[in-house]
């Protein structure tokens, strides 16, 4: 089973996505900052991270830019609430960037797309 | 005494504050923190931009996405708009929209993570400018758009959120006004003296010496004579074109020399100071324009923009144009 490693600060994420997640079939670990996403992911070592950035602690930025120096073929989707991140080339890290939204089509498809 | 002064172009005033007696010193620039951590702009790491639609390289049979490259360009990952589809402009109303067609490129000025623009040789600055020159007249190729505007920010506080050393452009389907204000500004002073204002203003400034901070045979660089931002520099060629998209080898040359000095000079003046630099130049559909001459305009982010610059439109800035040119011009290069 495909394991994810999710990372958001908000718990009614997790739940939300977990429960779709998991219909699909994946593993969902879940992190709830990008210090704890760090740790968990030497531990859990998931095929596919989806990565909030607007957290307490180290952003997601920050967080997208060391887990590629650990491992770059580690797919990561950022999920933020705003678009104004897609400023910051250093995004250009992650393999999707994703809006939040109530409707995970998206989400899921780009879960698929890098699992497959 | 304060002083009110008026961009001779497009009329904006900006406040003198004199009294203040700003020296270089006196700013303080706090240093960007390198963030560390994967860049995805390294050598190594192309996989991780859109394929390049420019790159330049020394080495013989340079593959194309791959290390070897000593600029690259490649279109923004995450644009701002869109390359794909027609323009589509419609109204609401008394309102005026359209689809958020554009180009938006990112310009990867070395493979070197750590070497800012600032400290690039001439002979290497060379290619930043040429790229300018090749992604503009590529560009300027497709009829949707109107303007390409070049322009980089260097440090945290100017928005660049990346320390590798880029430059971006926009090709935009309209002209932006700040644009359509300086042709506006320069059509009247050209129909009234029949001369270029541009031409006039390196005139003046060669003449009377007052903030004149760099010269070849080619190109000015100056200090404007109504500065939005302190230590503001505008870098000018010196024979009259509107356009920067038909510029030779030998201007380019002369510019990367020129441009060189004035960062330089400015990092001497206020190490690591941010700043933002923009390119201007004619409209991509338009003839040649005797009354527009394209140029540089760099802008050191070292004053906030707050409720009467928004307000008003002026701009207040510190320390006065003269005394900015005296102090770059005696700055170590």
């Amino acid at each position: 089973m495909k394991k994810i490693l999710l990372v958001d600060d908000e718990d009614s994420i997790h739940l939300l996505y977990r429960e779709e997640l998991e219909d699909k079939g994946y593993e969902v670990h879940s992190a709830l900052s990008g210090e704890e996403a760090l740790i968990q992911m030497k531990i859990i070592v998931p095929d596919l991270i989806i990565l909030d950035i607007n957290m307490p602690g180290i952003n997601g930025i920050d967080v997208l830019r060391q887990i590629k120096e650990i491992n770059p073929s580690l797919p990561v989707i950022l999920s933020s609430a705003y678009q104004d991140f897609k400023q910051d080339l250093a995004t250009w890290a992650s393999d999707e960037y994703i809006v939040k939204s109530s409707n995970l089509d998206e989400l899921k498809a780009a879960v698929k797309k890098h699992l497959s | 005494m304060p002083e009110l002064r008026k961009d001779p172009i497009i009329g904006r005033w900006i406040i003198i504050s004199t009294e203040r007696g700003k020296r270089p010193t006196d700013f303080i620039v706090e240093r960007s923190e390198s963030r560390g951590g994967f860049c995805p702009l390294c050598p190594g790491n192309e996989n991780t931009t859109p394929s390049e639609v420019l790159s330049y390289s020394s080495t013989d049979g340079h593959q194309t996405n791959k290390p070897g490259w000593e600029l690259r360009v490649v279109p923004n990952k995450y644009p701002a708009l869109i390359i794909e589809g027609n323009l589509n402009k419609e109204g609401d109303g008394i309102y005026d929209r359209m689809n958020g067609i554009g180009a938006h490129e990112v310009i990867i000025e070395s493979p070197d993570h750590n070497e800012s623009f600032t400290n690039l040789p001439p002979e290497r600055m060379i290619k930043v400018f040429q790229a300018y020159r090749d992604r503009l007249q590529d560009l300027a190729q497709d009829p949707r758009f109107q303007y390409v505007m070049v322009f980089k920010n260097f440090g945290a506080a100017a928005g660049a959120s990346l320390e590798h050393s880029h430059s971006q452009l926009i090709a935009l389907p309209i002209l932006p006004r700040m644009i359509n204000s300086e042709l506006e500004g320069s059509l009247s002073y050209y129909k009234y003296k029949e001369r270029c204002i541009f031409c006039d203003i390196i005139r003046q400034e060669i003449h009377q010496n007052l903030r004149l901070i760099a010269e070849n045979d080619l190109f000015i660089a100056i200090v404007p004579y109504a500065p939005r931002s302190p230590f503001e520099m505008w870098i000018l060629p010196k024979r009259h074109a509107s356009s920067y998209i038909s510029m030779d080898n030998d201007h380019l040359k002369a510019l990367s020399v020129i441009f060189s000095e004035c960062m330089r000079r400015l990092n001497n003046c206020i190490p690591n100071v941010p700043y933002n630099f923009v390119l201007h130049g004619a409209p991509l559909r338009s003839q040649p324009l005797d009354h527009y001459h394209w140029h540089f305009e760099i802008m050191p982010k070292l004053t906030t923009i707050a409720g009467f610059e928004w307000g008003s439109g002026f701009y207040i800035n510190p320390i006065s144009p003269e005394e900015a040119a005296k102090f770059l011009k005696e700055a170590a290069i």
